[in-house]
C-alpha cells in the first residue's frame, strides 16, 4: 500500500471523527452515507475501506463500539467518540486547518511580484 | 503512544481470531442489510439492492481480508505459524531432531562452561557498591616492574595526599586464627582492614555495620555470611555478642553480605578485624611501620567526577615526590591500578592465555557438532525436496520456504542451547568442587550467571541460523522437474565434491586438532604421574596446628610441639612422628636469598625454599641423606644449623662439599651439617628448587611459621586409622587448639596434581565429545552416499563387480576424505600446540608420540566408521536395486 492510501486514510479518519462528533453514535453504513452527503456527494467512498479505518481508530482508543439497534430495527454496531477521540479531533482539525491554510497560500494566484 | 496501544490490541487479536472474525462477519452482514434496505426504499428489488450494496462495499471477501490484516499483525502471525509448523516437523523426525539437539547441546554446553569461567574471572565486577569506581592499587619497583603490596607509610601518604579518591582503604590480605565457642575450635582465615574498608567498598551489610572511624584497633569483628551460617546458625541477634578469635574476645559488629568474598574475588576470608589487630594474628608482621615492608593490599574509591586518567597522573606525580622525599626506599617506585576484582596483574596473562586456549577448543567442539547437524539437516532438506517442490509449484515463494527452514534450524539451535546450559550447570558444579592446592582459602567457584545465559542464547541462535543456511539454500533451488519425478533434485552433472563432503572434511580436520591437543594433555598427565617428587607418600598422616594463633609464646610453642611429637611417637601403630612447618607440594611456603660466607666475591646468592624439620624427618619421608648428618637435639638458642638439598649444594658450592660451610640468609648465618636429595617443593611441574631445611626449634624462635606446624606421622598400617588417636592426643594437650588440614600424604600429593588433572579432564572430555561427533558425522555422510548410490552399485554388481571391490570403493571414498582432512588439520594442530606449552608437564608441545599417533588413530577410527556403510553397499542385491526404479 502506497502513500496515497495513507493520506487518504488520514483524512478519512478525520472525517469519521468529525462526523461522529456532530452526529453522535453511528453505525458503519450510516457513517459512510453521512460522509458522502456532507461532501455533497463529491466523494465516492468505497465502503469496504471504512471498516479497517474504524478498526484502527478503535485500536488507538479514539472511538469505541457497541452493538445496538438501528432506526429500522436492524442489529448494527454503533461507533462513538471517546474522550481521547474528542482531544484527537481538536488536534487533527487544527493541524488540518494549518495545512490547508499553507497550501491555500501557494494556490491563490500571486497578486504582486 | 497510541500506536503502541494499537500494537498491543493487535497482538492480543492473534490469540482470539475466531471471536473477532465472527463479530466482523455480523457487522458486515448488518452493513449489507442496512444498505439493501436503503436500496429497496429507493425502489430496487431485493436482489438488485443487495447486489448494489455488495458492489459499493468493494467485495465482502476483500473487506474481510483488509479488516483481518488490520485486526492482527499478519507478519507476526505467519511467523508464529511457521514456528508451530517447525516444531511439528521437528517432532515428526524425532530421531534426527534428538541427535541434532544433543550434538548442539554438547557444543553449547562446552562453550557455556568455559564462558562461565571467562565471565567469573574476566567479566564479573567485584560484588561491591559501584564496582566501576573501585580501584585496586599496586606499587611497582625498578621503574615499572609489576607489582607489590604497599608498605603502611606509603598507604598513609596516598590516603592523605591523593585528591582523586574519596576514600582509600588497606588490608592485610589473609591472616589465620582459630575460632572458639560452639563446638570444636576451628581454623579460620580472615583479613585485617582499615576502619574505612567497608565504607570504601560500599557494602550493604546483612546485619549490623562495618567498622567506624576510631575503631582502628577495637576488639570488633565483622563475620562473613558463610561463617555466620555455619558456626552461628545464622543467629539473627548475633550483633553485640562476643566470639573468641585466637583466645581473644571480639564483639561482632556486623555480617558481610553472602556475595562478598574479597575485593580481589579470589581470596575467601571469613572474618574481618581492624588493621590495628593485625599483629596479633600475623606472626610475621615484624616491621608493620617500615617503608620497606610491603604487606598491605590497597583499594581506592574514585571521587565522583574524577577520571582514571586523572588518578594515574596524580599517582605518577606522588611517586616522583616520594622518590625525592624517601630516596632510600621509594626510588624507581611507582603505582599502577586496575578495577578492583579484575584478575591480579601477575597471573593475568597466564589466566587469559589458558581461557583463550580453552575457548578455542570448545569452539572447535561446537564447529564439529555444527558440521554434524548441518550434514543432517542437509540430508533432510534433500529428502524434503519433493515436499518443497510441491509447495513451490503451488505458489509458495522461495523466501517463504527459506524462512521456514531457518526457523526450524533456529529452533534446533535454541533446543541445543537449553540442553547445553543444563549440561554446563552440571559441569560448573563439578568444576567448583575441585580441591585446589593453595595455602590459603580461595573462592574459585564458577556458576552460570546472566552473562553466560545471554552468551549461550546468542550462540545457539547464531548456530541455528548458520546451520539453516545450507538447507535453506537447497530449498531455494530444487530442480522442479527432477524433484516432482522423485529424482535427486540437487543433482548436477559433474559435481564430485559436494557441500556434505566439504563439511565432513572440515569436521575431521578439526577433530585432528582437537585430538592432538587432547593427546598432549593426556601425555602431560601421564608424564606428571611419573615425576619423581623426591619423597615417599605411603603410610603418612598429616595434621596441622598453629599454637601462635592461641597466643603461645615461643618457648611454649616449642614445648607444646615437642610434647606432641614425643607422645605421638609412643602411640601404638606409629612408626615415627616428626614435625615440619608445611608439607612439601603445598603450593609454596617461604623462600629467601642465601649467599656463602667467605665465598668468592661474585654474587653467589641463590634463592632457596625454607622448611623447618625435626630429627627423623628425612627418614620418615624417605628423602636420602647424601652427606653429613640429620639434626640432633639442637638448642633453640644454640648456633644455627641447616641441611640443604642437592640443588642448593650444587648451586652455591659447585663441586665442593658444603658440609661445615656457612651461608647467610634472612639475617641469619647457618652452619651446613648435611645434604639431602631433591624434592618438589612448591608444585609438581617445577624444576627442582634449592631448599634449605632449618632446625624447627631454632626457626620457631627466629621466624615463626605463618601457616602453623604440621605433624607428620608414619604408621605401620593404614594411616587413617591413626587419626582419632592423634587428634585425641592434641586435644588433651590443649582443648582450645584448632586442628586443620588433616589428610594422608597421598591425598595431599593428589591435590598437587590438580592442574594436569583438570587440564587432562577438560581436554579429554572435549576431545572425546569431538571424536564421537566426528565418527557419527563421517558415518552419516558415507551411509548417505551409499544409499544415494544403491542403483549405481547395483549396476556395477550386475556387470560383475565383486562384493569386495564394492566395499573397497566405499571405504576408499571415506579414506580419501579423511586423508585430505588430516593433511589440513595436522599442520594447524602443530601450530596451535605452542599455545599449550606453558600448561604441559614434562613433555614438549610438539610431542612426537602425540603427533605421530593421532593421524593413524583417526584414520583407523574413520575406517571403522565407514565399515558399516561399506558392508551395506556390498550387501546390495543387484536385482532388487535395479528394480526400485
Amino acid at each position: 500500500m502506497g502513500d496515497k492510501t495513507d493520506v487518504w486514510q488520514g483524512t478519512l479518519a478525520l472525517m469519521v471523527l468529525r462526523t461522529l462528533e456532530s452526529m453522535g453514535p453511528q453505525h458503519g453504513y450510516g457513517l459512510a452515507r453521512r460522509i458522502e452527503q456532507t461532501s455533497g456527494d463529491l466523494l465516492q467512498l468505497n465502503y469496504g475501506t471504512l471498516y479497517p479505518a474504524l478498526l484502527k481508530l478503535e485500536q488507538e482508543g479514539y472511538i469505541k463500539s457497541s452493538w445496538g439497534t438501528s432506526e429500522n430495527n436492524r442489529k448494527a454496531k454503533f461507533y462513538d467518540l471517546t474522550k481521547a477521540g474528542h482531544r484527537q479531533l481538536k488536534r487533527a482539525a487544527a493541524e488540518w486547518e494549518q495545512t490547508t491554510a499553507i497550501l491555500a497560500r501557494f494556490m491563490t494566484p500571486a497578486e504582486e511580484a | 503512544m497510541r500506536t503502541l496501544r494499537a500494537l498491543a490490541v493487535r497482538i492480543r487479536g492473534i490469540f482470539s481470531p475466531r471471536r473477532r472474525a465472527d463479530d466482523f462477519d455480523a457487522e458486515l452482514e448488518s452493513h449489507v442489510a442496512l444498505h439493501t434496505d436503503a436500496g429497496m426504499r429507493n425502489g430496487l428489488d431485493a436482489t438488485e439492492a443487495r447486489r448494489q450494496a455488495l458492489i459499493r462495499l468493494g467485495g465482502a471477501e476483500q473487506t474481510r481480508q483488509a479488516h483481518r490484516e488490520r485486526r492482527t499483525l499478519p507478519r507476526l502471525e505467519s511467523f508464529l505459524r511457521d514456528v508451530v509448523y517447525g516444531l511439528r516437523t521437528l517432532a515428526k523426525h524425532r530421531g534426527a531432531t534428538a541427535m541434532a539437539i544433543l550434538s548442539i547441546g554438547l557444543g553449547i554446553g562446552a562453550n557455556a562452561t568455559i564462558f562461565s569461567m571467562v565471565s567469573r574471572f574476566v567479566l564479573r565486577p567485584a560484588p561491591v557498591g559501584d564496582p566501576a569506581t573501585l580501584l585496586a592499587l599496586h606499587t611497582t619497583y625498578d621503574k615499572g616492574q609489576c607489582c607489590n603490596n604497599f608498605p603502611q607509610p606509603v598507604y598513609e601518604d596516598i590516603r592523605d595526599q591523593a585528591s582523586s579518591f574519596s576514600g582509600v582503604a588497606a588490608y592485610d590480605e589473609i591472616i589465620p586464627a582459630s575460632i572458639g565457642g560452639n563446638g570444636e575450635p576451628a581454623r579460620v582465615w580472615g583479613q585485617a582492614v582499615t576502619a574505612n574498608f567497608f565504607s570504601v567498598m560500599q557494602l550493604p551489610m546483612v546485619l549490623g555495620r562495618g567498622f567506624a572511624t576510631g575503631e582502628e584497633d577495637a576488639p570488633d569483628v565483622v563475620l562473613s555470611a558463610r561463617l555466620w551460617q555455619s558456626r552461628f546458625n545464622s543467629d539473627p541477634s548475633i550483633v553485640g555478642k562476643t566470639v573468641t578469635l585466637s583466645s581473644r574476645v571480639y564483639t561482632v559488629v556486623g555480617i558481610a553480605p553472602a556475595s562478598f568474598h574479597s575485593a580481589d574475588q579470589i581470596l575467601d576470608p571469613s572474618f574481618w578485624v581492624p588493621l590495628g589487630d593485625a599483629p596479633q594474628f600475623d606472626v610475621n608482621l615484624s616491621h608493620p611501620q617500615s617503608r620497606n615492608f610491603h604487606w598491605l593490599a590497597v583499594v581506592a574509591r574514585l571521587k565522583p567526577g574524577a577520571t582514571r586518567m586523572q588518578a594515574t597522573a596524580e599517582l605518577n606525580g606522588l611517586a616522583q615526590r616520594f622518590a625525592q622525599t624517601h630516596p632510600e626506599t621509594d626510588k624507581d617506585g611507582g603505582f599502577v591500578f586496575e578495577q578492583a576484582g579484575s584478575l591480579p596483574p601477575h597471573d593475568r596473562d597466564t589466566a587469559l592465555l589458558f581461557l583463550t586456549a580453552l575457548s578455542v577448543v570448545v569452539l572447535l567442539v561446537l564447529s564439529i557438532a555444527g558440521a554434524n547437524v548441518a550434514n543432517l539437516l542437509y540430508a533432510q532438506a534433500v529428502s524434503r525436496q519433493r515436499d518443497m517442490a510441491v509447495r513451490l509449484a503451488l505458489g509458495a515463494t522461495r523466501g517463504r520456504l527459506q524462512r521456514q527452514l531457518l526457523i526450524e534450524s533456529t529452533l534446533l539451535g535454541i533446543g541445543g542451547g537449553v540442553v547445553g546450559v543444563v549440561l554446563s550447570l552440571w559441569a560448573t558444579d563439578a568444576l567448583s568442587t575441585v580441591h585446589i592446592p593453595a595455602p590459603v582459602p580461595l573462592n574459585l567457584a564458577v556458576h552460570i550467571d546472566w552473562r553466560v545465559l545471554v552468551y549461550s542464547f546468542a550462540l545457539s541462535v547464531l548456530c541455528g541460523l548458520l546451520l539453516g543456511l545450507a538447507p535453506a539454500w537447497a530449498a531455494a533451488r530444487p530442480q522442479l522437474a527432477n524433484a516432482l519425478k522423485g529424482e535427486d533434485p540437487l543433482q548436477r552433472v559433474g559435481r564430485s565434491f559436494s557441500l556434505r563432503n566439504l563439511l565432513v572434511v572440515a569436521q575431521v580436520a578439526m577433530s585432528v586438532i582437537l585430538l592432538s591437543i587432547t593427546g598432549l594433555f593426556l601425555r602431560s598427565l601421564q608424564s606428571a604421574a611419573t615425576i619423581d617428587i623426591g619423597f615417599r607418600t605411603e603410610n603418612l598422616l598429616l595434621l596441622s596446628m598453629d599454637p601462635r594463633t592461641e597466643n603461645y609464646s615461643t618457648q611454649r610453642t616449642i614445648s607444646f610441639l615437642e610434647g606432641l611429637e614425643q607422645r605421638a611417637q609412643s602411640l601404638p601403630g606409629v612408626a615415627s612422628a616428626v614435625l615440619t612447618d608445611v608439607a612439601p607440594l603445598s603450593g609454596g611456603n617461604r623462600s629467601d636469598g642465601f649467599s656463602v660466607v667467605g665465598g668468592d666475591n661474585k654474587d653467589a646468592s641463590a634463592q632457596a625454599e625454607l622448611y623447618m624439620t625435626t630429627p627423623g624427618y628425612f627418614q620418615t619421608l624417605g628423602i636420602p641423606m647424601i652427606a653429613g648428618h640429620d639434626f640432633t637435639s639442637e638448642s633453640p638458642n644454640g648456633p644455627r644449623v641447616a641441611i640443604v638439598n642437592r640443588v642448593f649444594a650444587d648451586r652455591a658450592f659447585g663441586g665442593r662439599s658444603p658440609i661445615g660451610q656457612q651461608v647467610n640468609g634472612g639475617g641469619m648465618t647457618y652452619l651446613i651439617i648435611g645434604v639431602v636429595g631433591n624434592m618438589k617443593a612448591r608444585t609438581l611441574g617445577e624444576e627442582n628448587r634449592a631448599v634449605l631445611y632449618r632446625s624447627l626449634p631454632q626457626a620457631v624462635a627466629d621466624d615463626p611459621s605463618l601457616r602453623g606446624y604440621t605433624l607428620v606421622v608414619k604408621s605401620a598400617g593404614n594411616p587413617n586409622a591413626l587419626l582419632p588417636a592423634v587428634r585425641n592426643l592434641a586435644r588433651t594437650l590443649d582443648p582450645a587448639m584448632a586442628i586443620y588440614d588433616e589428610e594422608t600424604m597421598e591425598e595431599h600429593v593428589r591435590t598437587a596434581y590438580f592442574l594436569p588433572r583438570v587440564a587432562a579432564t577438560l581436554f579429554g572430555a572435549f576431545g572425546g565429545i569431538g571424536l564421537v561427533l566426528t565418527v557419527v558425522g563421517l558415518y552419516g555422510v558415507i551411509n548417505y552416499s551409499v544409499s544415494r548410490r544403491v542403483r549405481e552399485i547395483g549396476i556395477r554388481m550386475a556387470l560383475g563387480a565383486k562384493r569386495g571391490s564394492v566395499e573397497r570403493l566405499v571405504l576408499r571414498q571415506g579414506l580419501v576424505l579423511t586423508l585430505i582432512a588430516i593433511a589440513l588439520g595436522w599442520p594447524a594442530a602443530w601450530m596451535l600446540a605452542k599455545m599449550a606449552s606453558s600448561f604441559l608437564y614434562g613433555i614438549q608441545p610438539h610431542d612426537a608420540l602425540t603427533f605421530s599417533l593421532v593421524p593413524p588413530f583417526l584414520a583407523l577410527v574413520a575406517l571403522a566408521a565407514c565399515y558399516f556403510p561399506a558392508r551395506r553397499a556390498a550387501s546390495v542385491e543387484p536385482m532388487q536395486a535395479l528394480r526400485t526404479e
